[in-house]
C-alpha cells in the first residue's frame, strides 16, 4: 500500500459519511460534468487485461461451439449442430432442470438464512462479533475441503446415518449421496451451508446503514417486529438484497465444484447440472464442441437471469 | 483397466479437484488445460541423451513407469530422463492439451484403441504419435494390432498384460467355503455372506469406472466367450448393445447380484476406498478391479493372500472368459526434439528380461513370453488355464469408438443398482453414443 | 431504547444454539483430525476421540515431495499476496476511472467488466493455456499471479466502482482546488478513502486465489512452485480413507486465510455497506 496522508479514522469514515448525506456523490456528479478526475487511460492495462483473459480467450473458445472439434486435431464448421443436439439429450435437460433446482433452491434459503441470522446479530448482542465469524466460517473453507468434510458426513459409515441408528432410526440409514431421491437434496444442503455466510455479511453490512432513529421511530408508533421489519429494515436494505441474490444467482448457475466433488454429478445423472456437463462433454469425453455449446448455452441462462434478477430487486433506476 | 486400479486412490481426488469459488469463471474451468511439462521437451538441450516422460501416477506408490526409468537412468549413467508424473484424473486432458500446444513430453504413455482420452488412434489420426519401429510391433499382442495403429504403421509400445477380473482376498474366500464355481453357487454364497455381515463384493458404486468394469466382467463369459469378435460387429453395425441376448443378460446379471446381496452395505455410495477397506480386512471377498491390484492389496493387508479370479461364468465352471490386454503402452510425441533417445529408451524396454521386470515392478503379467509364464504358486494361479487356452480377449472398451460408450454403460450401471434405469435404457445410451 | 433486555439474552442464546448446530461439520472436522489411526475405525462417527493427538498434523507438516505442505503455504502465500496487490492496484484505479469518467465510453467499459464476470470460463480455458503458455507464463508463480489478477480484475473493479458511485466528490474537488494533480489526488486522497473497499477486495480475492486448486494444477503443474491445494490434493491423494489425515491438512489449510479474514472482516463488511449504496 502507498503512504496514506489521512488518518486512517478519517478513512474508515469516508463511506459512513457518504452514507449520511445521501446521494451527495449521485447529485454533484452531472452539475459538474466538466471536472474530470484522473486520466481516462488508466483504465487501459485493466481494460486490456480484461479483454484479453476474458473475452479473446472466450471468444476463441465459444468458435469451437460451432464445430465438431474433439479437443486435439482437425475439426470441421458444423454450423448448429451441437446445440441442436444439445436439445434433443434428456441428460442434458435434466441437466437444466437440476440446474435450475439448485440455484433457485440454494439462492432462497441461503437468503433467508442469512438474513435471518443478520437480523438476530443486528444490534445490542454483546458477542456479535464472535458469532458473525463463526457464522463466516463455512464460506472461509476451500470447495475442496468442504467437499471432503460432507462427504464423511453423508458417508454410509458416517456421523449422519450413525446418529440416525443412536436415535432408534437406523432404518433410514442410506448412502445419501447415491440415493436417487436424496442425492440432490444433499448437494443443496452443502450450498446452503456454505453460502449462508456470505449472505449474511452483505445483509449486516446492508442494516448496518439502517438509521437507528427510523426505526426506533417507528416502535414508538406502536409498529410490530414484522411491520418494522416489512416497512423500514426491508426498504433499507434493498440493495444488499439485489447484491446478494445476483451473485447467488450466477454463482448458483454455475454451480460445478461441490457438485463434482460430493457426486460427481451421479447417481447415474441425478445431480448432473449444466456445468458439470459442459466439463464433462468437453473434456472428459472428448466431445469439445458440444461442451462449448452447452457453455454458450449457459451463458446466455445466466444473463437472462442476472438482468432479470437486477429488474426485480433495484430499488430506483441506474444513474 | 489401469486406471482403474490407479482410480482407486484417485475416485476420491477427482471428486475434490474441483475448486474454485464465488464468483470466478475462468478459474473453475480451467480444469481441462492440465500441464506438467512447462519443464518439457523444449527445455533441453538438444543433446539426444535428455528426455521427458509423461505418465499417470497415483500416490500410494512409485510409479512403474518411473522405477523402469530409473532402472534406466541406472544401467545408462548418460542419460537423463525428466518425469512428468500427472494425477490420473486430469492425465488424459492434460496429454491432450500438450499435444495440441506442441509441449507435450518426448515418451508418452498411452492407451491402445480409441475408447479413452489418451487413446492410441485419435491422437496419431491427429498427427501426435511418432511411428515406432519393429521392436514396438512385435510387442503388439495377438488381435491387437487395430488398436496400435492403422496402415500397417504402430505409435504405441505396450508395456504388460493387464487382467480385468476379479481380485480376491483368498483368505477371507477361504474362511466363507471357498470361491463359488458357478453362477448359482455364487449367488447362494452372497446370501451366506449376507447374512454374517459380509459380502462376496466389494463394489465402487459411485466411481463410474468401476460399476463399468463390473458389466463388462457380467458380458465376459455372457458375450464375448462366444462371439470375440463382437466389437467388430458391433462397429460394422451388424449388432446393437440393444439387440444383444449376451449384453441383456449381462445387466440384468446386476439386478440379480443385487438382489442377492452380493455388494457391500452402502454399495451405491461407495468410492474405490470402499474395496481397499473390505477387501484389505476381509468383509469382502473379492472386488471387480484390475488384476495387478492384488499386489498392492496384499502388502497393505499384511497376513491375507490375494490372487486373481475370473467371474464365474453362468453356464458353469468351463466356460469363463477373460480380459487379458495392453492397456498401457509408451508412445513418442511426433514433436519430440529428442527422438533419438526417447526411441532408444523404447527398444531398451522391449528387451524380453525389461518386460518381464516391468511386469514384477507392477504386479502384472509380462508382454512378451506368456506362452511360457509360470502361473503355478503366483497370485495368476487361477487363470492360468484360461490364458493357456486362449480362452481370454481385450477389454472391450479399447476397441469402442469414443470414451462416451463406456462412460453410459458405467453410469448406467449406476442406475441400475439405485433403481433409476433399466438394462434395456442404458444399452440403448450405449447405443446412442457409440454413432456420437 | 435498544438496551439489551431478557429478550435480547434470549436472542443471543438462541443464536449460540444455531451457530452451534451450524458449526456440526467443524466438530466432525476437529473430533477427526485429532483421532489417532487407531480409533479411527473402532470408535463411533459421533464420539470424540478417547486419546486426542497431534500425529496427524505432524505428519501434514513434515510430508515431504509433491506433497510438501509447508512448502505450498508459502508458494500459495506468494501468489495469494501477489495477486491481492495486483487487484488492488489495477482494480482501484480501473474502478475509479470508469466511475468517474464522463466520456460516454465509460459506462460500456463497465458493462465490459460486469459480463466478463458472468462469462463461462470453461471456454477460454484452453486458449489461454496455449497463450499463456506461449508468453512464457506457465510454471512460475509471476504468470500465476497475472492470470489471477486477469480472471479477478472484473469482480474487484465491479467492487470499487460500486463504492465509488456511494462516494461523493468533495475530497477530491478540495485537493484540486489545493494545486494537487491528478496522481497525486488519487494516490493520497482517494485511495486511502477506499480502505473498505480494498478490505473487501483483499478477503474475496484471498479466499479465491488461496483456495483454487485448478489453475495452479495446471499453470504450475510440475514445476517447484507448487500452491497448498495442490499440496494437499496430492497428500490426500495416498490416503484412501483415512480421515484423520485428510481433516489435519483441512484445518491447516483453512487457518490462514480464516486469519486473514478475522484482520480485515470490519473494513470488509464496511466495503459490502459503500457498495451498497449505489
Amino acid at each position: 500500500m502507498t503512504a496514506t496522508m489521512q488518518p486512517k479514522s478519517e478513512a474508515a469514515e469516508a463511506p459512513r459519511r457518504g452514507k449520511r448525506t445521501p446521494g451527495a456523490g449521485e447529485n454533484t456528479r452531472p452539475r459538474r460534468g466538466p471536472m474530470q478526475f484522473g486520466h481516462w487511460w488508466w483504465a487501459l492495462p485493466g481494460i486490456a487485461l480484461v479483454f484479453a483473459i476474458h473475452y479473446v480467450a472466450t471468444g476463441i473458445g465459444g468458435f469451437f461451439a460451432f464445430t465438431n472439434w474433439t479437443g486435439i486435431g482437425s475439426f470441421k464448421i458444423t454450423g448448429l449442430a451441437n446445440f441442436e443436439a444439445i436439445f434433443k439429450d434428456p441428460t442434458k435437460l435434466g441437466a437444466l432442470s437440476n440446474t435450475l433446482f439448485l440455484a433457485f433452491g440454494s439462492v432462497l434459503l441461503g437468503n433467508i438464512a442469512g438474513l435471518v441470522i443478520a437480523l438476530g446479530l443486528n444490534r445490542v448482542l454483546k458477542t456479535r462479533y464472535i458469532l458473525r465469524t463463526l457464522f463466516f466460517m463455512p464460506v472461509v473453507l476451500s470447495p475442496l475441503a468442504t467437499a471432503y468434510i460432507w462427504k464423511y458426513i453423508f458417508d454410509f459409515d458416517g456421523p449422519l446415518n450413525a446418529f440416525l441408528a443412536a436415535i432408534g432410526a437406523g432404518d433410514q440409514a442410506k448412502p445419501w449421496l447415491a440415493d436417487p431421491q436424496w442425492a440432490i437434496w444433499t448437494v443443496l444442503v452443502v450450498l446452503v451451508w456454505s453460502s449462508t455466510g456470505f449472505a449474511m455479511v452483505i445483509f449486516m453490512a446492508g442494516l448496518a446503514g439502517v438509521p437507528v432513529e427510523v426505526e426506533e421511530a417507528a416502535a414508538i408508533d406502536g409498529a410490530n417486529l414484522w411491520q418494522r421489519f416489512r416497512n423500514v429494515t426491508l426498504p433499507a436494505i434493498r440493495p444488499a438484497v439485489a447484491i446478494a441474490t445476483t451473485l447467488g444467482i450466477v454463482q448458483g448457475l454455475r454451480v460445478f465444484d461441490p457438485i463434482m466433488a460430493l457426486t460427481g454429478g451421479g447417481p447415474a445423472g441425478a445431480t448432473e447440472t449444466l456445468a458439470t456437463q459442459v466439463y464433462k462433454q468437453a473434456f472428459a469425453l472428448g466431445n469439445f464442441g458440444g461442451g462449448a455449446a452447452l457453455a454458450l448455452v449457459l451463458a446466455a441462462i445466466i444473463l437472462i437471469f442476472a438482468v432479470l434478477q437486477q429488474r426485480l430487486t433495484r430499488s430506483n433506476p441506474e444513474d | 483397466m489401469k486406471s482403474e486400479r490407479l482410480d482407486m486412490t484417485q475416485h476420491r481426488r477427482y471428486s475434490g479437484l474441483k475448486v474454485g469459488a464465488l464468483a470466478v469463471p475462468t478459474v473453475a474451468a480451467l480444469i481441462l488445460t492440465g500441464c506438467s511439462a512447462s519443464t518439457g521437451s523444449s527445455s533441453s538441450s538438444g543433446g539426444s541423451q535428455e528426455f521427458s516422460l509423461s505418465f499417470a501416477t497415483s500416490n500410494t506408490m512409485e510409479s512403474p513407469f518411473q522405477v523402469l526409468a530409473e532402472n534406466y537412468m541406472k544401467s545408462h549413467p548418460n542419460v537423463k530422463i525428466t518425469f512428468n508424473p500427472q494425477p490420473n484424473d486430469s492425465y488424459d486432458q492434460t496429454l491432450r492439451t500438450q499435444l495440441q500446444a506442441g509441449n507435450a513430453s518426448d515418451v508418452v504413455v498411452t492407451s491402445p484403441g480409441s475408447g479413452t482420452g489418451r487413446s492410441i488412434l485419435p491422437l496419431a489420426q491427429a498427427g501426435f504419435l511418432e511411428p515406432l519401429d519393429d521392436a514396438a510391433k512385435k510387442l503388439v499382442p495377438e488381435g491387437s494390432t487395430s488398436t496400435f495403429g492403422s496402415d500397417g504403421k504402430v505409435y504405441g509400445q505396450a508395456t504388460e498384460i493387464t487382467i480385468s477380473a476379479l481380485v480376491s482376498n483368498e483368505t477371507a474366500a477361504a474362511a466363507a467355503g471357498g470361491f463359488p464355481a458357478d453362477f448359482s453357487s455364487l449367488q447362494q454364497q452372497c446370501k451366506a455372506l449376507e447374512s454374517s455381515g459380509k459380502s462376496l463384493f466389494a463394489l465402487a458404486g459411485a466411481a463410474p469406472p468401476n460399476t463399468g468394469l463390473m458389466a463388462m466382467s457380467l458380458a465376459a463369459s455372457r458375450v464375448y466367450a462366444e462371439d470375440p469378435k463382437w466389437n467388430d460387429k458391433r462397429a460394422a453395425k451388424e449388432t446393437t448393445f440393444a439387440g444383444s441376448d449376451g449384453w441383456k443378460s449381462a445387466l440384468e446379471a446386476v439386478n440379480t447380484l443385487k438382489d442377492a446381496g452380493c455388494f457391500q452395505k452402502g454399495a451405491a455410495g461407495g468410492g474405490f476406498d470402499a474395496i481397499t477397506k473390505g477387501l484389505a480386512s476381509g468383509t469382502s471377498v473379492s472386488g471387480f478391479i484390475p488384476a495387478p491390484s492384488w499386489k498392492q492389496l496384499q502388502s497393505a493387508a499384511g497376513g491375507s493372500q490375494f490372487a486373481v479370479r475370473p467371474l464365474p461364468a453362468e453356464q458353469g465352471s468351463g466356460k469363463s472368459y477373460l480380459f487379458a490386454s495392453a492397456n498401457y503402452a509408451f508412445s513418442i510425441n511426433a514433436a519430440s526434439k529428442n527422438k533419438d533417445a526417447a526411441k532408444a529408451f523404447l527398444d531398451w524396454a522391449a528387451q524380453p528380461e525389461q518386460t518381464k521386470a516391468f511386469a514384477e515392478i507392477d504386479g502384472a503379467l509380462p508382454v512378451s513370453g506368456l506362452d511360457t509364464y509360470d502361473f503355478d504358486g503366483g497370485a495368476y494361479k487361477n487363470v492360468g488355464a484360461l490364458i493357456k487356452d486362449g480362452k481370454y480377449g481385450p477389454l472391450p472398451n479399447i476397441q469402442w469408438p469414443n470414451s462416451a460408450v463406456y462412460d453410459a454403460l458405467a453410469t448406467g450401471v449406476q442406475g441400475i443398482i439405485t433403481g433409476q434405469k433399466s438394462p434395456d435404457q442404458v444399452l440403448q445410451a450405449m447405443d446412442a453414443a457409440w454413432g456420437q | 431504547m435498544f438496551r439489551y433486555t431478557k429478550l435480547t439474552l434470549l436472542r443471543e442464546v438462541g443464536l449460540w444454539a444455531l451457530a452451534l448446530l451450524f458449526l456440526t461439520p467443524f466438530y466432525f472436522l476437529v473430533t477427526t483430525a485429532l483421532k489417532p489411526d487407531t480409533e479411527l475405525f473402532t470408535t463411533s462417527a459421533l464420539a470424540p476421540p478417547t486419546s486426542p493427538d497431534f500425529s496427524n498434523f505432524v505428519d501434514v507438516l513434515t510430508a515431504t515431495g509433491n506433497s510438501n505442505v509447508v512448502m505450498g503455504l508459502v508458494n500459495s502465500a506468494i501468489i495469494t499476496a501477489g495477486s491481492i496487490v495486483g487487484l488492488i492496484a489495477l482494480g482501484s484505479i480501473t474502478g475509479y476511472v470508469i466511475t468517474r469518467s464522463t466520456r460516454r465510453w465509460s459506462k460500456g467499459a463497465y458493462y465490459l467488466f460486469l459480463i466478463a464476470i458472468i462469462l463461462p470460463g470453461q471456454l477460454g480455458a484452453v486458449p489461454l493455456y496455449m497463450g499463456a503458455r506461449s508468453m512464457g507464463l506457465t510454471g512460475s508463480a509471476w504468470g500465476l499471479i497475472i492470470l489471477y489478477t486477469g480472471m479477478l480484475l472484473p469482480l474487484s473493479i465491479f467492487l470499487y466502482a460500486n463504492f465509488f458511485r456511494g462516494l461523493g466528490t468533495d475530497y477530491e474537488e478540495a485537493a484540486t482546488i489545493d494545486g494537487a494533480s491528478k496522481s497525486q489526488i488519487f494516490s493520497k486522497v482517494v485511495f486511502p478513502m477506499m480502505a473498505p473497499a480494498t478490505g473487501t477486495v483483499t478477503i474475496f480475492a484471498g479466499l479465491i486465489v488461496w483456495n483454487d486448486f485448478f489453475t495452479s494444477l495446471i499453470f504450475l503443474g510440475g514445476s517447484a512452485n507448487q500452491t497448498l491445494p495442490v499440496a494437499m490434493y496430492y497428500y490426500i491423494g495416498s490416503l484412501v480413507s483415512q480421515w484423520n489425515s485428510i481433516f489435519a491438512i483441512v484445518i491447516v489449510s483453512m487457518i490462514p486465510i480464516l486469519a486473514l479474514f478475522l484482520f480485515a472482516q470490519k473494513r470488509f463488511i464496511q466495503g459490502f455497506s459503500g457498495g451498497l449504496k449505489g
